[in-house]
């Protein structure tokens, strides 16, 4: 399934994006080409050593909103006043350059990143009456904003993918020489043996004096109590230690499956990161959704455990299991 | 009731890690193990961990992070809103639990920005968080768990996190309407 999943990640991902392309070019939704007219007010004249005059161009928002054709407002103000530059270059033409800030609408901004990743957007004048500070402009041209995003995610997560795994490194470390230690002083066995009552029933398949069920016990109380960075090292421990009795290297085993699934339904006690951001944006109970939040998580996980001890009895995956069967395998991930 | 529970949570969650070093290594020192060398064999697999989920990892965020900029989760709640109107779910947060299991980072923002302009106390603001804190990564999860083994063939794990996934967004959905509904 995951195979199936991923290439429609992809897929969707690529075609949606070329779709809105061409849609954007067709109705022409960054206006390329459309001359725009707005008030230029000067703050700084120009000088004989720098040929540019600072100002502001201002346009009423809902001007700006009819040429954009966008629907909603997207600023508070009536007005928007967005700094700019104009530059005579060398050949006559005259030139407006207007560096992106905390101010500028969102759909420029939008727009800057399209054109390039740069920090400013460039307009060609096509008059300015200085007397009547009026200003006539075109935008820079601006074309496959999505398709040009979706190459520049493809590389930036790939990067962001690496530095998530190697930033692991320091608390695997940290955690595997401990839980070791745990390891040879015995103290896992102990810790197994108490939890065996419940972890014969969940992982029957993993015998039940076995290294790996002290360290998934470790992975479930570390991710109980929000313990993330624990919980992740005790987690591949685990993992490691389910798979030195996986019959089949690259398949996943139903322990790996279930504990798997007791990870991704996420059951947290206290979901600290949510707390911490209601409270920045002054909630006055940001601890309210703690209940809400451990009866959503018990769902997930009993719905979870459910269906992972019913689907590991379809043939379908009970047949990935066989260890003789390696070419049809392949085929079905 | 609520104060005392999460007094104690957060007291167990401060004091957890040192209990759990002075536990493991003081028993070690009782059990006559060499700690210092037998910690740094165990750290050891540290590094060649963190090395093997690499291309697992590289694969997953690339494949969400093309779905996510694409503007294709506009065109799949344009699909799927139909039918989550009939479960009572706000269309608002239909986003959030299509982008939880695929993204942390990414639905945590879109929580964030949910709370901002819904307010962090209104019916959308608890649920937003509750839906956020009632699941997890489910993508991320599964590729950096069965990639430090070396896992390719997932089995049917992913199915059954999604459908717990969808749980608990159910069960989000449930609770915060009773406890908090309109």
């Amino acid at each position: 399934m995951l195979n199936y999943v991923w290439i429609s990640l992809l897929m969707i991902g690529i075609f949606t994006a070329v779709g809105r392309d061409i849609n954007d070019e067709v109705t022409n939704t960054y206006r390329n080409g459309v001359p725009v007219t707005a008030q230029f007010e000067t703050t700084k004249q120009r000088t004989s050593v720098r040929p540019a005059y600072d100002g502001e161009i201002i346009f009423p928002s809902a001007a700006f909103d009819q040429f954009y054709n966008i629907s909603s407002t997207q600023s508070q103000q009536t007005e928007i006043r967005q700094t700019a530059i104009l530059t005579t270059l060398s050949s006559g033409k005259q030139k407006l350059e207007i560096p992106i800030t905390d101010a500028t609408p969102s759909f420029w901004k939008e727009m800057a990143k399209a054109a390039g990743g740069k920090d400013k957007l460039e307009a060609e004048i096509i008059s300015f009456d200085q007397g009547k500070k009026e200003i006539i402009f075109t935008m820079e041209r601006v074309s496959f904003v999505k398709i040009k995003a979706v190459t520049k995610a493809a590389i930036e997560f790939s990067d962001t993918a690496v530095t998530i795994s190697l930033s692991l490194i320091g608390v695997m470390a940290l955690w595997l020489g401990i839980m070791k230690v745990g390891e040879a002083a015995g103290l896992l066995e102990i810790l197994t043996k108490l939890m065996t009552p419940i972890t014969r029933r969940l992982f029957p398949d993993v015998p039940s004096n076995h290294p790996a069920v002290a360290a998934m016990i470790m992975n479930i109380a570390a991710n109980m109590f929000g313990l993330n960075n624990a919980a992740t090292p005790m987690g591949l421990k685990a993992m490691e230690e389910l798979n030195k009795i996986n019959p089949k290297a690259g398949t996943a085993t139903n322990a790996m499956c279930t504990f798997l699934v007791i990870n991704t339904s996420g059951l947290t006690l206290i979901p600290a990161t949510v707390i911490a951001i209601r409270a920045g944006l002054g909630s006055a109970d940001p601890g309210i959704i703690i209940g809400t939040s451990i009866f959503g998580a018990a769902c997930a996980t009993t719905a979870g455990l459910i269906s992972v001890k019913i689907l590991q009895r379809l043939p379908r995956y009970k047949k990935e299991l066989l260890v003789e069967d390696k070419d049809a395998e392949v085929k079905n991930g | 009731m609520v104060e005392i529970f999460r007094s104690a949570i957060n007291i167990i969650s401060a004091l957890a890690i040192p209990i759990f070093i002075v536990v493991f290594l003081g028993w070690g020192v009782i059990k006559k193990v060499k700690v210092y060398e037998v910690f740094v064999e165990g750290a050891k697999d540290g590094f060649n961990t963190a090395v093997r989920i690499i291309p697992f990892l590289v694969a997953m965020l690339f494949a969400i992070g093309i779905f996510r900029v694409s503007g294709a989760m506009d065109v799949v709640v344009l699909i799927l809103s139909p039918i989550t109107n009939l479960i009572g779910m706000p269309a608002e947060v239909l986003p959030l639990g299509l982008l939880r299991p695929l993204s942390g980072s990414g639905s945590m923002g879109l929580m964030t920005e949910l709370m901002k302009t819904n307010g962090v106390d209104s019916f959308i603001g608890v649920l937003a968080s509750t839906m956020y804190g009632s699941s997890e990564t489910t993508f991320y999860i599964l590729a950096v768990y069965f990639g430090s083994v070396g896992i390719k063939n997932t089995r049917h794990a992913l199915p059954a996190g999604l459908i717990a996934d969808f749980f608990g967004m159910l069960g989000a959905v449930f609770i915060t309407r009773i406890l908090f509904g309109i």
